[in-house]
């Protein structure tokens, strides 16, 4: 089977043609680059909303985003459980088109942030992470100026398991000076209750290719290689 | 400033009375207000270079040197061949003027018109570099504010447009500080096809001319004008002349502009910046050798009621003028109507080499095409300031300090400490190309996905040696970004400046920019580096304190890299490696950072340059790299190159047992040894089994090297071997010393 995965193009991304660069010529299937008022859902297995800066984040990011045609469509995919994925400023898109749960605040340092960091995986039963292990550290690059993950329930997140990363140091705690923007519990990314959307602030893209790490790893492969798994696996 | 009489109106003009006279007698006739107001901005020493040109004509014939030069000075980009079917088109300049007055939107439009440059020669924009100068940060609230923002304004316009920044410099000292300078560079990728698709000129007559992108505005008007006088008590009132950018806009630009060229449809392209429309209209027309028909009444505005003198000299931002084959009109539109960027059809050229401008039925500018680009030049008087004499024979005092206790001070010093707190701000990984990533070596490298080809680039130069010693200080610059590139394992390959100068008038400030411009040339032809354009910023002098800028001819490099396993970085990798320091110290304290930090001296003896022994270690290097005898290498630069060690220590939280003794000329003294700015060094770690070979080979390329200590599992550098007793420095205490200044100013 070929498996098809669209990323969504609005006004103002900029991570579109990297995340299209690592599905085709690293992982090898099939991406297209779909203009987000041309997207028609039927045609493709998963979603992603990759980086950047829709609409300028003009109002706030992402909230013109949710309002494209294109979230209609991906909401079918949504719920006949269909993989989404996005990548910060997606996630952005995803919290205000309320694909999941919270809200990306402003950086409590009032500042942009571009630096590796790394997150540790809470929750591994989801489209996205079950080729990874709970307790499993991540590297991987953030860049966003707001990124401050807040919720109102979090008590629910926790429960329902929600919470699939949070920002750690390299053995796995969990501490403030690991948390690069603030966010409640150090959470750098959520999914929603059937597993099969998931938005996080670090780029996964950014850290498919060795040549590319500080440390030479590719833990942003598993992101992509765990939706080609599951893909292949709902389809057979 | 001159007033002109016309249509019954008097109008102010930066114009001479001489120019006034030869526009008339050019046009044989009084010019409209309209036309005298596009001559006002063209002739602006900013678009027309009319004190810069005779001088800048030692660069003109890099196309022709070299044949992997595809368009060299006087174009919007230099372009290089790079092989592999791709083109490099890339360039620097200056935006002190508005940044100075309003830094955010300074810097951030900086920005846009440089993206504009890159992209208007077909290529997509692929990285961006930041040459920036300040007053010193500690006790000047000023300087903090431009500072803060100027990063902020490059920050928030590089990060939404998905350019990366990968690297840039920033120097502070006194005579920046109300004249900063905030230089912005770009580098374009795309296919020599592209290239040649879309030049900046109007060739062919009949095409359409359509606008598109921003509105224009009655924003920036007189933009240039304002570049091209010092600033004043009055400079203030002059905000309403700097442009306000709009980084989502230049996105779709983008976008669209390399979608409209793909088609092959697209025969010029010229993006908009200072001069506006008048500026691009003459110069694909003029410079194209066709004329053109233009309809005002179709230029979209943002406001009713503009005239058209208004809409001429508008320097609104996120526009570009696209000259487009008829028969692929309907296709062009298309895409512009795609991304939903306003677009107007608003005129077609013709063969008439005049430029003609319709406001309704009123013909309100009639001009020869070239009438505005071709201005004349003046030839400004130069002579070196006599108080030179005295700073070059300033000698070091005496210290009281400790070695060690200075090395802790210079570490921390602001022109010296860890600029993450900028790069931090900056994305600099969008585009995932950025191989090493900044702080982790010289210069920034990017990878060419689909090749095993990178591009390495550096920006910089050393302001205060230009001061003492322009000739010799612009080469140095070229020694040191060049350095940097090499450094990193690539060849440089072209060579781009911005010089920023004080008042071209003041013969004294006009010697300055005259001995960088020759080092240059003397320079780049000795190391056959081809010089593919350039931006002259004049003017940086304030008329309050009554001082100029110190003279900084920004340096920027492009190099290739051949092959991933080439790539060599910044930091130390394993204890029990040698550590082999490349080139003669000679005693070259003058413009130190060890001078200006301890002593607070500007003087002194500034270093000089050797083109031959230059050449010869680059070619020593080349070869050590070749052995692949070279685990990590950084070149040496402000502070000397104890500072260069330290640096180097730092990521991978290393030593150094460092032995001077018979290392170096035994007439120097303690700090000249440690702290000497000679240009052309580097530190480099090697296997000790290699010694030998490459002792070998240094003697074959006749180059100063010695070994002068081994890398060590300690966070420490012991140093004996001095005149002065040994001494240890603790690399934590460094390492907080050098992180620790710019935040702890910056952040409240």
């Amino acid at each position: 089977m070929t498996i098809k995965i669209a990323v969504i193009q609005f006004p103002g991304s900029n991570c579109d043609l990297d995340t299209i660069h690592v599905l085709n010529d690293v992982i090898g299937i099939k991406a297209d680059l779909i203009w987000h008022n041309h997207f028609k859902e039927a045609e493709f297995d998963g979603v992603v909303l990759p980086g950047g800066f829709s609409f300028g984040d003009y109002l706030r990011s992402g909230i013109i985003a949710a309002h494209s045609p294109a979230l209609d469509q991906a909401r079918i995919m949504l719920n006949d459980g269909r993989p989404i994925i996005g990548i910060c400023n997606g996630f952005q898109i995803l919290a205000e088109a309320q694909f999941l749960p919270g809200a990306l605040l402003r950086n409590d340092s009032l500042k942009f942030i571009c630096k590796w960091v790394n997150i540790r995986v809470e929750n591994k039963d989801t489209v996205f992470t079950n080729k990874m292990n709970v307790g499993d550290v991540l590297a991987i690059p953030i860049a966003h100026g707001e990124g401050r993950y807040f919720t109102d329930n979090l008590k629910e997140l926790e429960e329902n398991n929600q919470i699939v990363f949070k920002y750690s140091n390299e053995k796995g705690e969990i501490t403030p000076k690991d948390n690069p923007n603030g966010s409640q519990e150090s959470i750098a990314g959520v999914c929603n209750l059937d597993r099969n959307c998931l938005g996080l602030m670090p780029h996964p893209e950014r850290a498919s290719e060795s040549i590319l790490s500080p440390k030479g790893t590719e833990h942003g492969k598993l992101f992509f290689e765990s939706m080609v798994d599951f893909i292949k696996k709902r389809v057979s | 400033m001159p007033k002109v009489k016309l249509e019954g109106d008097e109008i102010d003009v930066d114009l001479t009375e001489s120019e006034i006279k030869w526009i008339k007698e050019t046009l044989n006739r009084d010019p409209s207000i309209t036309e005298i107001g596009m001559f006002d901005v063209m002739h602006s020493e900013h678009c027309s270079y009319k004190s810069s040109r005779p001088k800048l004509k030692l660069f003109e014939d890099a196309e022709k040197n070299y044949d992997y030069v595809l368009a060299g000075p006087g174009e919007d980009a230099g372009v290089i061949d790079i092989g592999n079917g791709y083109a490099l088109a890339f360039r620097i300049e200056s935006h002190n003027h508005p940044s100075a007055i309003e830094p955010y939107h300074g810097a951030a439009t900086g920005i846009g018109g440089i993206i504009r440059d890159v992209l208007c020669m077909g290529a997509r924009p692929i990285a961006l570099l930041d040459p920036l100068r300040f007053g010193p940060l500690k006790g000047n609230p000023h300087s903090q504010w431009l500072f803060k923002y100027v990063v902020k304004g490059i920050a928030d316009y590089g990060n939404c447009t998905g350019i990366p920044t990968i690297g840039g410099e920033v120097e502070f000292d006194e005579s920046f500080e109300s004249n900063c300078l905030v230089n912005v560079a770009c580098i374009g990728l795309g296919t020599i096809e592209d290239f040649k698709h879309a030049p900046s000129r109007a060739y062919n007559p009949g095409d359409y001319v359509i606008l598109m992108g921003g509105s224009t505005g009655r924003d920036g008007i007189h933009g240039v004008t304002f570049a091209s006088r010092t600033l004043t008590e009055m400079s203030e009132a002059d905000r309403p002349a700097v442009q306000i950018g709009d980084p989502f806009t230049k996105k779709m630009i983008i976008e669209a502009t390399l979608e409209a060229v793909k088609t092959g449809y697209v025969r010029g392209l010229k993006d908009l910046g200072g001069g506006g429309l008048s500026c691009a209209l003459s110069e694909l027309t003029g410079d194209g050798g066709t004329g053109g028909d233009i309809d005002m009444s179709k230029i979209f505005t943002r406001e009713p009621g503009m005239n058209s003198f208004e809409v001429m000299l508008s320097e609104s931002q996120e526009r570009m003028a696209f000259i487009v084959k008829p028969e692929g009109l309907e296709e062009i539109l298309k895409i512009f109507r795609k991304f939903e960027m306003a677009h107007a059809v608003i005129g077609r050229t013709d063969d008439s080499k005049v430029l003609k401008i319709h406001e309704g039925n009123n013909l309100v500018v009639n001009l020869p095409a070239t009438a505005l680009s071709d201005s004349p030049t003046i030839d400004r008087e130069e002579k070196r300031p006599a108080y030179l004499d005295d700073l070059i024979a300033q000698k070091t005092p005496e210290s009281s300090m400790s070695l060690e206790d200075i090395i802790y001070k210079l570490i921390a010093s602001e022109n010296i400490c860890n600029k993450e707190w900028i790069y931090r701000q900056y994305d600099h990984e969008v585009g995932v190309r950025s191989v090493v990533k900044c702080g982790e070596g010289d210069a920034g490298v990017l990878r060419i996905i689909g090749t095993n080809k990178f591009i390495a680039a550096s920006v910089g130069v050393n302001s205060k040696h230009c001061f003492l010693d322009p000739y010799n200080g612009a080469k140095g610059g070229l020694v040191e970004v060049c350095g940097n590139v090499i450094a990193n394992g690539a060849e440089p390959r072209a060579m781009v400046n911005c010089c920023n100068f004080g008042n071209p008038e003041k013969p004294e400030s006009f010697w300055f920019f005259s001995k960088a411009v020759e080092g240059m040339n003397d320079f780049c032809r000795a190391l056959r580096i081809p010089i593919v354009g350039g931006n002259v910023s004049f003017y940086n002098e304030d008329e309050v304190s009554n001082t100029a800028i110190k003279p900084t001819p920004v340096i920027m490099i492009v190099g290739i890299i051949e092959g991933k396993e080439n790539i060599i970085t910044l930091p130390f990798k394993n204890a029990g490696n040698d550590i082999l320091l490349i080139g003669e110290t000679k005693p070259e304290l003058g413009g130190s950072e060890y001078h200006s930090v301890i002593y607070d001296l500007e003087g002194g003896k500034p270093p000089k340059v050797d083109e031959k022994k230059i050449k010869n270690i680059w070619l020593f290097i080349h070869e050590l790299y070749a052995n692949k005898f070279v685990k990590a290498n950084h070149d040496v630069n402000k502070g000397g190159f104890i500072i260069t060690i330290a640096e180097m220590c730092f990521n991978n939280k290393l030593g150094a047992d460092l032995d001077l003794s018979n290392c170096f000329n035994e007439n120097l003294r303690d700090d000249e040894i440690l702290f000497s700015e000679s240009v052309g060094r580097f530190v480099i770690e090697t296997e000790t089994q290699n010694y030998d070979k490459i002792m070998e080979l240094a003697q074959k390329f006749d180059i100063k090297i010695n070994k002068i200590g081994i890398l060590i599992h300690e966070p420490e550098i012991n140093i004996k071997g001095l005149k002065m007793t040994d001494f240890k420095l603790d690399s934590r205490k460094m390492k907080n010393l050098y992180d620790s200044t710019i935040p702890k100013l910056m952040e409240i």
